[in-house]
């Protein structure tokens, strides 16, 4: 087991479960320290991880979360941007909150936690920020209208804050997954799920390692040349 | 409560900062006149941020009060706050000096 993780401090937000408990897992297996932002409680137990109850989708929680992840570490390294909502739905019966829901905690969310993290890392002068977003971006399914506009908002964020944060040796960059099974995909109808999947160019679900093969590349040392980019995982563009 | 050399010295040591990554030959001189704004600024932009982040971070620490410096209200003075380390100085004084 390689632990090339090991010295870096890593915050991943929307760590109890699906994607983020699998990153920040990962993270912690390989050797980094890790905290984590959400709204429950802690579902990963380990001596290396520290959860904060955060609301990502209010910026007061945010900043609230950053002063009591302060007490901990005056040092991150990573930032991986996973929090999520998802509602979907036709735009005409969309509940505008659940929409606003979605923009709070899928793009705003990510910006803060972005803006605060790299108040951090200009001091080290070392960053890594990873936004989760999804291939829904590139497939525009019905009923994703919001969804997709706010994981497209991430790319756009991560390649804006690229450009800005590039003195400080902290790279941006955008990972889009495809259809992995957790929680949230099981919210769709299976139906819908079965015909994404179809439609891949490699057509069958996203695993972890997929994910983390990926994540370890835009974050790994060597990728200090890799900024502004997004990758889609299974073949989407 | 900060008084203004207080105040000054934190910003000062923002400054400071930055001259740590700078060289002998860029080093930025510091006193009340010290232009952080403009075009004959001392410091280019993403320097400026650092000197804010600093600064709302410093007096935040020693006052206990959150401020911000980049909000609606300082960019609508009628002189801006970043014209130079007084002006900074005086605005920082203002928001503590209210409730």
């Amino acid at each position: 087991m390689t632990r090339h993780y090991e010295g870096k401090f890593a915050l991943v937000t929307g760590s109890r479960r699906g994607v983020g408990r699998l990153i920040a897992e990962h993270l912690l297996i390989h050797g980094a320290r890790v905290a984590g932002f959400a709204r429950g409680e802690s579902t990963i137990d380990h001596p290396d991880y520290a959860h904060f109850q955060v609301d990502i989708g209010d910026p007061e929680s945010v900043l609230a979360g950053f002063s009591a992840l302060r007490k901990i570490t005056d040092s991150v390294q990573i930032v991986v941007n996973n929090a999520a909502v998802l509602t979907s739905q036709y735009a005409m019966i969309m509940p505008p909150e659940a929409a606003q829901a979605m923009l709070n905690t899928n793009l705003l969310g990510a910006f803060m936690v972005s803006r605060e993290a790299s108040k951090m890392m200009r001091k080290t002068r070392w960053g890594r920020i990873v936004n989760i977003s999804s291939m829904a971006v590139s497939l525009e399914p019905v009923g994703d209208s919001v969804y997709a506009a706010s994981k497209a908002g991430l790319s756009t964020l991560a390649n804006v804050m690229a450009k800005e944060l590039a003195p400080l040796n902290v790279t941006c960059n955008t990972l889009a997954v495809s259809a992995i099974r957790t929680d949230m995909l099981a919210q769709l109808p299976q139906e819908k799920i079965a015909s994404v999947i179809a439609g891949l160019p490699i057509p069958r679900f996203a695993e972890p390692a997929d994910i983390f093969n990926a994540l370890d590349f835009f974050t790994s040392e060597s990728s200090s040349y890799i900024t502004a980019q997004t990758i889609y995982l299974g073949g989407v563009n | 409560m900060l008084d203004k050399n207080s105040v000054q010295e934190i910003i000062f040591q923002a400054l400071n900062n930055i001259n740590d990554e700078r060289g002998p030959d860029e080093q930025i001189e510091l006193g009340p006149e010290t232009r952080l704004f403009g075009t004959d600024a001392a410091l280019d932009s993403l320097s400026l941020v650092s000197v804010v982040v600093d600064v709302e971070e410093a007096v935040s620490g020693v006052s206990g009060r959150q401020i911000s410096l980049t909000n609606d209200r300082a960019m609508s003075q009628t002189v801006s706050p970043f014209s130079d380390v007084s002006t900074l100085t005086n605005y920082i004084l203002l928001l503590l000096s209210e409730a």
